[in-house]
């Protein structure tokens, strides 16, 4: 389990990360979002023991990331970087070898093999890197990443330049990772990754907006709104409607359905199913209209905060 | 300190230049220059001049300071000298190297964003640093060392009788074998601690430069006849350099900033 607490960090005047506390549990997979400039590049940086907070502390199993203890907790941590980082004129084998002797990895050849065959690219060990596309390059630096198996794994927009299909296989080997007990923090811009993937989202800028379940994140920005679809003309049901949530609620009929605007979903909910139902009406369908997780986080960023 | 971390890093850093060899080109052009040059002087001009170098009074007068064999003729003596002179000019080579390749070790990496990773792994800034000399250091000695072999063979096949055996002295050896590595491994520890203190190769290849200026002067002394290191005291300054060296190494780990490096652009 990595932790941060407190974690604050100033480049001169500016200040890049403030007062940020968050924590990402074995089998856990946290997501990182946040606007450019937001702090999530400086954050993984300071989780990975590259660079030190202003204030605040990081701790890895309650070890403290210091400068004595760096070294030892690096072994355990798998940090991508926002670029691949190869050595061009090595071959992809090579690039691998060199990370797998920094790492102490006795049994390097057998291990790259089988991680090149995860992503598919035994057939590149012995190109270049400099001759990979820009995917390529970034699966290669993925197979980098978890050549040592670490307990915890630290990346940086993984995804980012992949197509469609490694997207999704980075993603399973991700959620592998995670069953296997790792606990993995992402910082990505692609929400709908993140509601795939991500067990929690945190919201960064600067400081730590939010961070909870999507579901959750979602719910809190409720928008209050039930859409109720039954058969037949939903304008009948208007009145019965209206005698459950009171006259002043809004309710109001677009197409086949009607959408009522209630103070308290749980509570209300039960209450207009059942006097519908008394009212012979043949329900479709009824849920609780939730905002999208773009539409929660344009609101986080925006506002700076969700209320409780 | 981790050996499988320097020796990983530092395959790295051989295959790189094996796959780059013109990165070489100016240490082997250096290496040229300082086999090229003494023959020139020595055996090709009093050959065009059809004047022998021991007809020049001056010039046997001051090769006194180098104590040549009695045994060797006028001409030989001289040419002792001057070959004793220009074996200078292989401190030379791995000061070039310096410059072209422990100036871009540190710097090169954060250019090609490979300095990141690098940095996330448990290498530490010794294992780090060390793999940069090394890594360095290997070929520009190597490339050196052939220029010593061609350096010597060249005196056995164009050199006076006598002269290249004679060459084979207590202070050659000191040079070559002990004052010439210690010089190099400042030179480019230097270079190395300049590149993880800048934010391009080019601005530490400016820098650099600098290392050059102390081994030029000693360089035109010599030649000027001005200054005749003994064996001693050359035994003396490689100790010394040496020192100098462990010196720059703890002082190059004791100011590597592993987030300064990777956060400063300008």
């Amino acid at each position: 389990m990595i932790s941060a607490s407190h974690l604050s960090r100033r480049f001169g005047s500016r200040t890049a990360v403030n007062d940020v506390t968050f924590e990402v549990a074995r089998s856990e997979i946290v997501a990182l979002l946040g606007p450019n400039g937001a702090g999530k590049t400086t954050t993984l940086r300071m989780l990975a023991g590259l660079i030190g907070p202003t204030s605040g502390t990081v701790a890895i199993d309650g070890v403290q990331l210091t400068r004595a203890t760096g070294t030892a907790l690096r072994t355990r941590i798998g940090f991508l970087p926002e670029a691949p980082g190869l050595w061009d004129r090595l071959t992809v084998r090579e690039n691998l070898r060199t990370y797998a002797g920094l790492y102490g990895l006795t049994d390097a050849d057998p291990r790259i093999d089988r991680a090149l065959d995860t992503f598919a690219l035994s057939d590149r060990a012995s190109t270049r890197a400099a001759e990979l596309s820009k995917g390529m390059r970034q699966k290669v630096a993925l197979v980098r990443t978890l050549l040592h198996d670490p307990a915890i794994l630290l990346l940086d927009e993984p995804t980012s330049g992949l197509d469609p299909e490694v997207t999704r296989s980075v993603r399973l080997l991700l959620d592998e990772r995670r069953q296997a007990g790792c606990a993995i923090l992402v910082s990505t811009h692609n929400l709908d990754e993140a509601e795939r993937l991500a067990d929690r989202v945190a919201v960064l800028q600067e400081r730590l907006v939010a961070i909870d379940r999507p579901a959750e994140l979602r719910r809190r920005l409720t928008t209050g709104r039930l859409i109720i679809r039954v058969a037949g003309d939903p304008a009948a049901f208007v009145d019965t409607i209206g005698r459950i949530v009171g006259p002043a609620a809004a309710i109001s009929v677009e197409r086949e359905t009607l959408v009522v605007r209630v103070a308290h979903p749980e509570r209300q909910t039960p209450a207009l199913v059942a006097a519908l139902v008394e009212a012979q009406a043949q329900i479709m369908e009824v849920r609780a209209e939730t905002p999208a997780l773009e539409d929660v986080y344009m609101h986080l960023v925006g506002t700076g905060g969700l209320g409780d | 300190m981790s050996r499988e971390r320097i020796r990983a890093l530092l395959r790295k850093e051989l295959l790189d230049l094996a796959r780059n060899p013109t990165a070489l080109v100016p240490v082997a052009i250096i290496t040229v220059f300082s086999l090229v040059l003494p023959f020139l002087l020595t055996v090709a001009v009093p050959a065009f001049a059809g004047r022998g170098l021991g007809e020049d009074a001056g010039l046997l007068r001051i090769t006194a300071a180098a104590h040549p064999p009695a045994a060797l003729s006028d001409d030989a003596r001289v040419q002792f000298f001057l070959f004793e002179q220009f074996l200078v000019l292989f401190l030379l080579t791995p000061v070039t190297g310096a410059l072209v390749l422990a100036a871009h070790a540190v710097v090169g990496e954060k250019q090609a964003r490979a300095l990141e990773p690098l940095l996330a792994t448990p290498i530490t800034t010794i294992e780090l640093l060390a793999a940069k000399l090394f890594g360095a250091a290997i070929p520009t000695f190597a490339i050196s060392f052939a220029g010593l072999a061609l350096y010597a063979g060249g005196m056995l096949t164009f050199g006076e009788p006598g002269v290249a055996l004679a060459m084979i002295n207590v202070r050659s050896l000191l040079l070559v074998l002990w004052l010439a590595p210690a010089a190099g491994l400042v030179s480019l520890q230097s270079a190395v601690l300049i590149s993880s203190r800048v934010s391009d190769p080019r601005t530490a290849q400016q820098w650099g430069v600098l290392i050059i200026a102390p081994l030029s002067g000693l360089f035109i002394a010599q030649l000027m006849g001005s200054l005749w290191f003994s064996a001693k005291v050359l035994a003396v300054i490689g100790l010394g350099l040496l020192v100098v060296w462990i010196l720059l190494l703890l002082f190059s780990v004791a100011i590597f900033e592993r987030e300064t490096i990777l956060t400063r652009w300008t």
